[in-house]
Formats: structure tokens, sequence, C-alpha cells
């Protein structure tokens, strides 16, 4: 079996971020590492974060910071990565990707505790950067220029210090003086020669300064002091005549400004007033904002309140250090500030987001000061606040971000199309469950119903350079509709368009005149209103016309073609007859190229399967250049101009080029290139769309030309950093569209669709799905499918938070301490917007008040998917958490289907893993499915973490012992067990009399139930140690599984070896072999391996699209998707293998990583052919494309056509 | 060529008497065997022969020698166990075929082909070998119920020679002479299909009663109930049980 892996969803989290201007220019920009890729971010005008690149790097990047050598415009990025190498990157505006400027190697790669790439410290001029290993080691490499101005890196300057480990590291700004690196450090040496671990509770960190003499090229350890023992976080102080230098250290519950020879100034971070006494306040992000001026800090606290810190100071000399509270949003791993007002929080989980600066937190607000901080004999006093609305922050933007997926699972409950991606997201108060639909999201902006079926719809301007169309035209049967777009959108009758027709086609025509063709005639609406009509002649009427600006071409019944041109005065002068052998199916004319006085080509469709190019050309009008034959008469065509462009929007250039696209009648798409010069047809390509015949129309996105295809669902084709994408949009069944500007919305699409007229705007453009989000209460952990309802029963369960309940009633206290405090304020507020005050402290925002780390929380949710209704929601109580669940059928019991959920109480992972119980509920159905009814509880040993129905009894495994149970009436009752299993039992899949065991930390075992006998057998198993974190059952000999490093396998029982079993009638021999040190006497064999990079926490055998073979979808703690695709054939595994071989080598991966061996990190990949490698290929510069293409004995173009035919078959 | 010249007769003669005991041997060999597929002498590799009917497979020298064994007393016996083993198997298999048939019908045997053929018996030569010659008995008997069709007296007749006294009762029945009429001839053929039916239906009948019972013990056995050597149920003490649960030892008297 070969695999083709592909990532249909790009990783949502973040792990680090950094901001810089690096296009050039004003702009600024994020870079963003979402573990294997990074992207490029920038807020558009409209406070949008648009991508600007996405590049996978193939390596876990680990550290990301920005650079600027001085008086250069232009910033660098830095990054930090597992590939034990420090690599340089330069972003290439004009190729629209990012340019490894330097490499260098110095260390074994892999994530390691000495090697360094954890942390990485700039210097804040630029001249040097440190890279730091967890442990011990810290390389300083010393940038400049040289006389092309061209930047150089020097060899790395050692600072190692051995049994140190760091913490944190920062670069000192000390303006132009040596760069001096600050870091926070614990050594350990003495800690690990003392037995007794009196050194060890003694430890100190230590705040230390390395200098890099530039002079000697020497670092030197130049000053070392003890710090808080809490201390994580070190920030830069601006320095150099913008401040006093040095840095800020954060600790818990405290901020303590350091410097070399300058007395501590500290101050303690304030509290929420509802936090319990023996939890402490740690801040876990920090931005810096500097202006000329003046600068400040946000620190973020693990609880999402972010302060606001400044320093009073006179020159070196810091007099008062100012913690005030700023806002307060979800918890970050990232701040970013732009110089453009705007803050990017990149955050933990879920969703992140881009708030724009309302204010600088002026205004008065709690505060803390170093001036203020009092010493009593229990230590500092606290300062309270409570958190509030945000007042200086306002969020335009967000990111989505599916971080991390709990359980997925494909299903096509609402019987759509293609069938639906139901995620478990999220965690804790910003938990969701999340139906991703492949395609565009759409925005609807207006539905308006006719007064009768429409037949087609355009839009019209009054004049070319007019921004934004004057009309909406509707054609029905026997009529035509003039709407005018203003404010509202109303009938008009003074339009001069003919009311008592049916059009055929409306357009503008030259400057600024209108043309309506109808089937008797050609209606040309001068600016200053005369009228010109041209009739057809005799009893002909037209069925079809192609026009743009200044051509129009009509087709009489009975396949005669007459060719009009728009001469100098404006006037439609007929040029050229031609007659066709037929009728004409369908025609279309490019619009005028720019600079030209008509387009070339016209495109004609015949009910004799051809499509033929005519010229219009003067010197050979209508002169047949060539002909294509299709498999079905066309129904539309489209001829579709791609600009040449170099550096556009997204950067990237395009040769110019022309696209005949035609729709047939069997619901194809069908793409040619067609030649600039000679109209040949080329390089076709063909999609199957839907059972409807794709009617196609031109559309604009992003100021580009794009096209809109209705088949039985709508699709968008446009061009997507430097890629055609072909996409359905996820919206109902469309008869007629047109493009659609007005002022409300700039690039909007209406169509009628039944009786009614429907105008939206597609959105985030480059998606692969779009989400639909349900809001949950705790994390989720599984969920499955109440076969007979289709509802789902979510469990979510999370540590250390308050029940509902006891929030409610903390709130409500709260609130009214607060109304009671600040009487005033809540005065000023008003009793009106009470709604506003209640969403403004949302859970989703402020997170769950924390509650001890022994207390658990956890409810049984039963939700309709189709309307995101919860229609039951059982709190589990007394410190219950739930952690598995499955539905059960108990043969010739009277109940039908019920559930069971396997819980544990009191459970507690530090400083040992203990429970009180476990326990497995039995809830019975009822209200038809909609709600649940506790049957009884029984208790066991341990946390059963795996349910299973088999052979109308439960499976369940529970610690080590997997055990059969039978309902009994008050309990359950144990019927058979076997101890055999090596840990803990983590998941359990039946498929006849066999049963798949996987263990968390042993992989799979095979097992089989005998009756007569009333035992259960292990009777294979893996050799290979995993750490199971994700299971599925592929076929009877065949598991997929995936193990908490990041790798996913295929394991097979071989087939002689399952064929004994089965035929083995006495079972003797499963009875009876022993295998050796314990182990079953079989082994099953790894027939697939490969190293996803991320850890996969679900798996699912599914197919994406209506009829396509099955692939295997995985999710990813990332937030990511991918899919795994069996090859049919011999040809394209070898083909595809050759080609991830020359990419290999053409094309290494950015961040250093060697590809092959980051695709065998942990085991040798085996039989997967890498498809986000393969898919780099359009990436690569023209001249090595054709390299590779003439090594494989294909054209780049066939290539790319064999990419996108394997990305059809999954997606 | 004698060593002292001339010309000696001995040892021409004594070649002529090899070469009649090797001719003499074979004919009376193929008698002797029953069919080609079941020999009663190898000839291995070295040339020399064994016996492959006498259980302790002698190995003999020569073709004279074997054909002096075969005369013996020993191996006739021998030959005779031989030959009433082998019947009393094809008796057996007969039996087997007839219930086979009866109990589950035709689609029975597919499956078993079927099963046969997915779960790689070609490795058992013996479960291959009994499948195939269930196979064609069960076709001969198939082309044969054509023959009573086609109402050929003589056909019939060849038929009942063709099958023997062990096949089933039932269509022992029919085999009574019933004059010449074509009419007479549907009307025993109707009679013949009931009986069939009937003989069917008691068959079936026997058979899942059998395993209905056998369904119930795996029920009790899997429920956690053990037997004791005297066939008592009793609990298994390591499983749970409900408090009205069933006692096999009430309820499969």
């Amino acid at each position: 079996m070969y695999l083709y892996s592909l990532t249909l969803q790009q990783a949502g989290g973040v792990v680090c971020a950094t901001n810089g201007n690096f296009v050039g220019g004003k702009t600024q920009e994020i870079v963003v590492a979402r573990g294997k890729t990074l992207d490029l971010l920038r807020p558009d005008d409209a406070g949008k974060l648009q991508t600007l690149l996405s590049v996978e790097v193939f390596g876990a990047i680990r550290s990301l910071s920005q650079f600027r050598l001085t008086g250069s415009q232009k910033d660098y990025v830095v990054v930090g990565s597992d590939s034990g190498r420090l690599v340089i990157l330069e972003y290439s505006r004009e190729r629209n990707l990012f340019h490894k400027v330097h490499q260098e190697t110095f260390g074994k790669s892999g994530c390691r505790r000495i090697v360094p790439g954890q942390f990485l410290a700039v210097d804040p001029k630029g001249r040097a950067v440190m890279a730091t290993a967890c442990e011990k080691q810290k390389l300083v490499y010393v940038l400049n220029r040289d006389a092309a101005a061209r930047l150089t890196i020097s060899s790395p300057l050692e600072a190692h210090k051995s049994h140190t480990i760091s913490y944190s590291v920062v670069g000192v700004d000390c303006g132009f003086d040596n760069p001096v690196f600050a870091a926070i450090e614990l050594d350990y040496s003495e800690a690990d020669l003392d037995p007794t671990g009196q050194a060890a509770a003694e430890a100190q960190k230590h705040l230390t300064f390395y200098e890099l003499d530039l002079g000697l090229n020497h670092v030197s350890r130049k000053w070392s002091e003890p710090v808080d023992n809490g201390a994580n976080l070190l920030v830069t102080v601006p320095g150099g005549g913008d401040g006093p230098s040095g840095v800020l250290v954060c600790a818990e519950n405290f901020v303590i400004y350091k410097n070399q020879g300058h007395p501590d100034v500290r101050a303690v971070i304030p509290r929420r007033a509802d936090l319990p006494a023996e939890r402490g306040v740690l801040v876990v992000s920090a931005a810096t904002h500097r202006q000329k001026s003046m600068f400040f800090f946000l620190l973020q606290t693990e609880y999402g309140d972010i302060f606001k810190v400044t320093l009073e100071h006179e020159g070196d000399r810091v007099a008062e250090l100012k913690i005030k509270y700023f806002d307060t949003i979800p918890v970050t791993c990232s701040m970013c500030v732009l110089k453009t007002g705007f803050l990017f929080a990149a955050s933990e989980f879920g969703n992140h987001a881009l708030y724009q600066f309302q204010a600088i937190g002026e205004a008065e607000d709690v505060e803390a000061s170093s001036a203020t901080l009092m010493e009593t004999e229990e230590g500092f006093q606290p300062v309270f606040f409570q958190p509030r609305g945000l007042k200086n922050l306002v969020r335009i933007d967000q990111i989505e971000s599916l971080m991390p997926i709990m359980d997925m699972r494909v299903m096509n409950l609402f019987e759509e199309e293609t069938p639906q991606v139901f995620t478990l997201c999220g965690r804790g108060p910003r938990s969701s469950l999340r139906i991703l639909r492949p395609g565009l999201a759409i925005n609807e902006m207006a539905v308006s119903q006719l007064p009768g079926t429409p037949s087609a719809v355009w839009t019209v301007k009054k004049n070319v350079n007019d921004e934004f169309d004057a009309y909406i035209v509707v054609s029905f049967v026997n009529a035509t509709l003039v709407l005018s777009i203003g404010e509202t959108i109303e009938e008009v009758s003074d339009s001069g368009f003919l009311d008592t027709t049916p059009s055929l086609s409306v357009s503008l025509l030259g400057d600024d005149s209108l043309m309506q063709v109808h089937p008797n005639g050609i209606r040309h609406i001068r600016e200053d209103g005369r009228i010109n009509e041209w009739k057809t002649p005799g009893k002909k009427t037209i069925v079809k016309v192609g026009s743009n600006r200044l051509q129009v071409v009509i087709a009489l019944s009975g396949g005669e073609l007459i060719y009009f041109e728009m001469d100098m005065t404006g006037q439609l002068m007929e040029v050229e007859k031609h007659e066709m052998p037929g009728d004409v199916a369908c025609l279309d004319i490019a619009p005028v190229p720019e600079g030209r006085q008509r387009s070339r080509f016209l495109a004609v469709g015949s009910f004799d399967n051809t499509i033929r190019i005519l010229s219009l050309d003067p010197d050979d009008c209508m002169q047949i250049l060539s002909v294509q034959s299709v498999s079905s008469p066309p129904e539309s065509l489209l001829l579709l101009e791609v600009q040449a462009s170099t550096g556009g929007e997204d950067g990237a250039d395009h040769p110019a080029s022309v696209f005949l696209n035609a729709g047939l009648q069997n619901g194809v798409l069908f793409r040619t290139v067609v030649d600039m010069v000679t109209g040949q047809l080329s390089d076709t390509r063909s999609r199957f769309l839907g059972l409807r015949a794709p009617k196609l129309f031109s559309a604009t996105v992003r100021g580009r030309q794009a096209m809109l295809c209705l088949s039985s669902r709508p699709w968008l084709g446009y061009i997507h950093q430097g890629h055609f994408l072909l996409t359905p949009l996820s919206y109902e069944t469309l008869e007629y569209a047109a493009s659609f500007s007005s002022d409300q919305c700039a690039e909007g699409v209406v169509a009628v669709a039944g009786e009614a007229l429907r105008i939206f705007t597609i959105e985030r453009l480059g998606e692969t799905f779009n989400e639909t989000v349900v809001p949950l209460r705790y994390t989720p952990r599984k969920f499955v499918l109440q076969p007979k309802r289709k509802h789902l029963v979510i469990i979510e369960s999370d540590q250390g938070a308050f029940t509902a309940e006891e929030r409610d009633a903390a709130r409500k206290e709260c609130l009214e301490a607060a109304g009671m405090g600040e009487n005033g304020n809540a005065m000023e507020n008003g009793g009106g917007d009470e709604e506003e005050k209640e969403d403004a402290l949302s859970d989703e925002q402020y997170g769950y008040p924390k509650a001890e780390s022994d207390k658990w929380v956890s409810c049984i949710r039963v939700l309709d998917p189709r309307t995101g209704n919860t229609t039951c929601l059982l709190e589990l109580q007394e410190n219950e958490a739930a952690f598995s669940l499955c539905t059960v059928n108990f043969h010739d019991k009277e109940y039908g289907t019920l559930l069971a959920v396997g819980t544990a109480k009191g459970l507690q992972f530090w400083p040992k893993r203990s429970l009180a119980a476990g326990f497995i509920h039995i809830y019975r159905f009822v209200e038809e499915g909609k709600s649940l009814e506790l049957v009884h509880k029984t208790q066991v040993e341990g946390i059963p973490l795996a349910l299973c129905q088999f052979q109308g009894r439960l499976l369940a495994g529970i610690g080590s012992v997997l055990r059969l149970y039978d309902l009994g009436k008050r309990r359950l009752l144990r019927k058979c067990e076997n101890k055999l299993f090596p840990n803990t039992i983590v998941s359990i899949h039946t498929y006849r009399d066999r049963i798949y065991v996987g263990d968390i930390q042993e992989s799979f075992h095979y097992c089989k139930y005998r009756r007569d006998e009333n035992q259960l057998y292990i009777f294979a198993d893996d050799s290979v140690p995993r750490w199971l974190t994700a299971s599925h059952h592929i076929d009877f000999d065949t598991m997929a599984g995936a193990d908490k490093f990041g790798n996913v396998y295929f394991v097979r029982l071989s087939q002689d070896v399952s064929d004994e079993i089965e035929e083995d009638p006495t079972g003797g021999k499963i009875k009876w072999e022993q295998g050796k040190l314990n182990g079953a006497p079989n082994k099953v064999e790894e027939i697939v391996q490969f190293h996803v990079g991320d850890v996969v926490t679900c798996l699912q055998k599914a197919s994406l699209i209506p009829g396509g073979g099955e692939c295997v979808i995985y999710g990813t703690v990332m937030g990511s998707l991918g899919a795994l695709l069996p090859f049919t054939s011999r040809e394209d595994v070898d083909f595809f293998s050759h080609l991830e071989m020359h990419m290999r080598q053409e094309h290494p991966p950015l961040c250093g990583r060697d590809h092959m061996a980051f695709r065998s990190a942990y085991f040798p990949v085996k039989d997967v052919i890498d498809g986000d490698l393969c898919e780099q290929f359009p990436t690569l510069p023209p001249d090595l494309q054709r390299k590779i293409a003439d090594e494989l004995d294909r054209t780049p173009g066939e290539i790319l056509k064999k990419l996108e035919d394997v990305r059809n078959k999954i997606i | 060529m004698s060593t002292y010249g001339g010309d000696s007769w001995a040892r021409e003669a004594h070649h002529r008497k090899r070469r009649v005991d090797d001719l003499m041997l074979f004919p009376s060999s193929s008698s002797s065997s029953r069919d080609a597929s079941f020999p009663s002498f190898k000839k291995l590799s070295n040339g020399k022969y064994a016996c492959l009917v006498c259980p302790h497979n002698p190995i003999l020298d020569t073709p004279l020698m074997l054909s002096v064994h075969n005369k013996g007393s020993r191996h006739i016996a021998a030959e005779s166990r031989v030959r009433a083993s082998e019947l009393s198997k094809r008796n057996e298999l007969h039996k087997r075929i007839a219930l086979s048939e009866d109990s589950t019908g035709l689609s029975s045997s597919d499956i078993l082909v079927q099963q046969g053929k997915s779960s790689g018996f070609h490795n058992k030569p013996l479960i291959q070998k009994t499948m195939k010659a269930i196979l064609e008995t069960k076709s001969n008997q198939m082309e044969n119920p054509k023959f009573v069709v086609a109402g050929h007296k003589t056909e019939l007749g060849t038929r009942s020679s063709v099958c023997d006294s062990k096949h089933s009762p039932a269509t022992d029945g029919i085999r009574e002479p019933s004059g010449n009429d074509a009419c007479e001839f549907s009307n025993s053929n109707e009679k013949k299909l009931l009986m069939t039916a009937a003989t069917n239906k008691m068959l079936t009948d026997w058979h899942s009663e059998f395993s209905e019972c056998r369904e119930k013990e795996l029920k009790f056995t899997s429920a956690g109930w053990k037997r004791d050597c005297h066939g008592k149920w009793y609990r298994d003490e390591n499983v749970e049980f409900d408090s009205d649960e069933e006692d096999p030892n009430i309820t499969l008297r």
C-alpha cells in the first residue's frame, strides 16, 4: 500500500510570532510560526488580516526573531528550529517567497536539550544574535554587512556553561556599546550531586549578562545576580538615549526592573479578586511599544489580563515602575504591537485576533506601583482588580484556528453533496464544536423575492469609469425588470431598457452607452437617451450573444453569426457574417485587452460536441483558428484572461495567458490554454463539478478576474498566491449570477435562484473549509453519534474550574460588589446596556475563574447538529469527569440503544496519578433521543478510558484490564476479563469476533473472544512501542494509529497468520502458544510509516468528495487536517516518488531540516509520498520546474495537472 | 558374455526371467490396486521399491522381491484390510453428502467451495481431496434427475446401478418400477419431491434443534457458567450474575 499525504487545512495554532517590516516600505507585517509552517500576515486597509505567504518548512519552528541592520529599510527573520541550524530569511516581494540568506549549522537535528534553537535573542541594533539551548549551550553570531551591503554572519562564539538551564534570553538595549544579552539561568550542578535534596531546594535562579566584545570578538559573562526564583520571562527595556536600558524580569506575582549597577525596582502584579490565595500570577507573553518620546510594555498574565507597564526614569535611573490594568483578552502565546496601531494576539488556543488601540491606557484604572509597594510580615501587600469589558482595545478581525482538535468525524448528517467534518476544538471556555464543509464561506447580504421566476441577471455600470454598478437587470420569461442601485435597490422604468421582452444580454458598450440584446434585436441606448435598434432579418431570432466593451457577436437561430464592432462615433456597425454548420450552443468573446482595439478571439460551442476558436482580426475575420472536440455539448463558455503582473497584492508575478473554460452538459468543466498568437488550444484539463451543466460567469476577486461556475452547487475559480484554485462555495444551487459592486459591498455577486434575488460576498479566500461554530462549555473530549436520531453526544471535562452554578453565583456576587463599589460608574453606564455588560464578561473572553487543581467539572451534552441546539446537558456531580463514551445495544435487553460513559472521580495527576473511583454510567435515550436518563452506574477500580460495544455487550478498558460487561438490573455485570495488557488501554475497536485494543504505550493488541470458553485471548501485538494518541480500524487485519511523537502508521497482521487464527477450530493454538518475553505469539507488521510533525489526535477513514475513493483523514493538536490517499496505480507511485525525490534535491526545506530526515524523524518513512512537498513544485522558478519535468520526461504543465488531479481525488 | 567365452544362456535366461517378472509385476499391481491414484507400491529414487499396502512399508530391492512379497500372506491380509477400510470410508462419505445436502440445500456446498477457495485450503491436501470428492459425487447426483425427467426406463436402471444401496431410503422408494406411462412418471416425480421435502424438513428440524441447543449452551458459557465433570452447570466465581439470571441446570434439562 502506498499513500499520498496531503495537508487539507493548515495548522491554525501559533507557536511564536514576531512583527516587523519585512516587505520594505512603510507597511508592518507579522511573521507567524505555526509549528511547521511559516506565514507572513499583514492587516489590510480594512483591518482584515491577509496571508501574503504561507510556506511549509518541514521542521519544527521553535523560535522566531526579527532584526534590522542599522540604516537598512527592511527586517530579516531569524528562525530557530529543530534542524540544528540557524536560518536567516529575507522576504522577496518580487517572487513572493522567503529567501534563505544564511544557514549556519551548529548541532545535531531534533529538539534536544543542549542543541540551541529554543531561544533566540537579537541585539536591538541588529549587530548580533544569540541562539540558546534549554541547557548549557549559547552561541553568539555577529551580524554585519559587506561592501555590497549584503548581510554577513560570523562563525559562532561560544558562551556555554554546563549544568545550567536557561529560562529566557533577550538582547539588552545598550545603544551602540558592545552588545549585551541577558538570560535567566539556573545552575543545577550542586543539586545534581547532593543526594539529600537540600541543594535542590536551595537552588537559585540568576540573571546573567553576557557581553559580546566586538573588538576582541569574544563573549564573556559580564554580570550575574540572584533573581526571584519565580522569574520566567525577560523583557528588554529601551536604552541608548531612548530609555534607561536594562531588563524587566517577570516573576510570579512581580515585575522587577534590573540593570547592572542599579537597585531593583519591584512592583506587584495586580490580582483578580476571585483568584484563590494559593495561586500566583505569571506573565506569559509580552510586547513592547516604543515611539520616539515614550515607550511602554504590555504584559499578559496566564489569566488573560493585560497590564501596561511604564517606567518613570531620569536618564539611566529608574524612579518608579507602574503596572496598570489595561484590558483582558484570551490568553496569548505571543503579542505583537504594530506601529500602525494594531495589536495582533496569537491565542494559545482557539481563534487569534487583531485588535485596534482605542486608547493607550491613559485613563484611571487599578494600578500597582513600586512606590506604593508595601511589605508586611506576610509578604508584599497584593493589589486587586476586577476584569471589565474592553476599554483600550477593540477587536477588528479574527483568524480562525481549530487548535486543538480533540476529536473528529466525517459524516454526511445533513445529506448534502459532500460530507461534513465535525470537529471538537478548543479548550476550557473557548471550546467549540465546529462543523466544517469543504468550500468557501459566503456572507449573504440580501435576499429579496421577485414577482416571478427569473431566468437571468446582469449588473451594469453607467460609465466605464464608475466605481459601482448602476443597474441590476433581471430577465424573466417574457419581461425584463430593471433595478437601480443606490441607498436602496428599487425598480426604475426610465432606464431605456425594453421591459416587455426577455433579455439575452445587458452590458456596457463603449464608454457610456448601454446595450440590451433581446431575441428580436439589439437595443443600443446612448448616454444622451437616444436609442438605436437593430432588428433581426426575417423570422430569425437571436439565440446567443457574446460581447465585450467594443465587440458584439450574436448567433441567430439556424447557426448564423453576425459580428458587430463599435466605430469611432460610438455606433454599432455590422462587420462580418459567418454561417456555422449547425445551431450555436454558446459563445464568448474575451474582454478587450489593455491598450488594444479589440479582442482577437471568439469562442463558439456547437451541439456537435466541438468548440471552435474564430479570429476577430480584420485580416482574417471569422476564420476558424482551431477546433477542440469535447465529450458532451458545451453549455457555457468563458474566456478568462490572466493579466501579466509582477508583484501584485500577493507579490507573485504571472505571465499573461488566456484560458478557455467550457461548461459541458455532462457537468464537466473543461479548461484549456489559448495561445495568444495562433489561437491554438493546448493543455486541456477537465473536472467534474456537479450534476448540472456548469454555467460560467466572470467575476472579480481581489481586483482580479475570476470565474463563477454554477452547477449543482456554485464554484469559484480564482488565483490565490499564484495558484489557480477551483473551490466550491458553501451555498445553495444558483441559476444565474453576475458580479456586483456597490458602496456597501465592493466585490459581491448577485445571483438568482428560484424566485429570489440574492446578493452575497465570498469570504476567506484560500481556505479549504468553512466552519459553523457551536460553543461548548468545557474542553470537549470525545463524541459519538446517536445513530437513530442523528444527534451528537459530547463529553466535556475540565480540571481546576468551577461548575456552572458555582460560577453563576460567584459572578452575581462579584457584579453586585462591583456595582456597590463603583456606584458612580454603574450609574454612568446606565441600566440600558445590561446585556452588553453581560456579554462583555463572557467566559470566552475572560476565561473561567480558577479552582483548586484537583477539582473537576464535566458534562454530557446531547446536541442537535442541524440547529446547533443543546437538547440535554447533564453536569456531572461530585468531582466526576467523563473520559470515554460509546453507544451500546445490549442483546435481548429491552432498552434499545444505550449510552455508556466512563468517568473518574477525584482524578489527580500530581504528585502521583490517583483517583477516588472510576465509574461506568449507563444512560437511556428518552424523548426521541433528545434527552438522557441514568439507568445505573457501576463502580470500577480505574478510569475507563475506552469503551466499545461487542457482540451485544460492553467492552471496557479499565487501566490495564480489558473487561466484558453485560447489562444487569442494577449494575453492569462483569462477565470476562483479560489482565495481560502492558499499561493502560486507550482505544478499543471491534470487527466480527476480533477486538483491536490500543495500549497507551505499546501500540495495538489483536484479541479474540471465545464464547465457548468465555475467554479473551491476545493473539498478536506490535513489536514497536508506540504511545498511541489515535487509532482507526482499516480492515480485518489492518489498524491505523498515531503516536504522540507525531507519527502516523499502519500495522497489518500477515495473511497466513490471520488465516491460521481464523481456521483453527479448536483455538488450541491461540490458547497455548506463548510469545517471547510476555508478548503475544504473533506480531503485526508495520506497512506504512510517516512523520506528520504534529500530534495526531483523531483518525478516520472517509471520502470527502461524492463518489471519491476513501482516504484516511486526520486532525492534529495544532488544528490542521490532513489526508492519506492510497494510490491505485503503480505508475502514479513511480511518478510521485520521483517527483518527491527531485523536489527534495532541488528544493530543500526552508528552515534547514532535511526533508527525508524530518519525515523519518522517529522511524524511517515507509510507502508514503509527501504531497505537501510535491505541491511546492509550482513555487519553483520556471527553469527549475522545467529541469525537473525533463528528468521525469514530462512538461511542467503535465506535472501541475497531475498534482491537481490527485488533489481533486481527495477534496 | 560369459567370463569363459562362448555363448552362455544362463545369464540371458536370468535377464529374461527378470524382465518377465517386471512385466508380471505391473499388470498384477494395476489389477490389485483399485485405481491409479492409489498404487500399491512406489518406486523410490534409488531404484528400490516400497510396498504401500503393508502398514510398515517394507522396502524391497528388486521387482522380483516385490512380486514375491506381494504373494506373501501378510501382504494379502494387509490388502484386504485396506480394501475394507476404503469401502467404509466411501460409505461414510455418501452418508455425509446426503446429510449435508438435505439439511442445508445446495447453497451450503457453494459456500463450502467458496470458503475453501477463499481461506486457502490449497496447502491442506486432505481437506482439498475430501471436498473434491464431495463435489464430484454431488454433481453426479445433480445430473441424474435429468435422466429421470427424460423418461427412459433404461436410463433409470443404469442410474440405480450407479447409485449404490447406501443411498438415502427416500430415493430408494421411487426406484420401484412404476409402469411405462408418462403420466405415472410425472406422478412419481412429484411424489419423490414431496418425500425428499419431508425428509429434508425432518433433517433440518433435527439440525436446527441441535444448533439451538448448542447456541443455548454457548449463551450460558459466555454468560459465565461452567460445567463440571458430571455435566452439571456451576457459576464461575470470577463472573458476576444478575439476581434473576436463568439457571442452565433447569433450562437445559
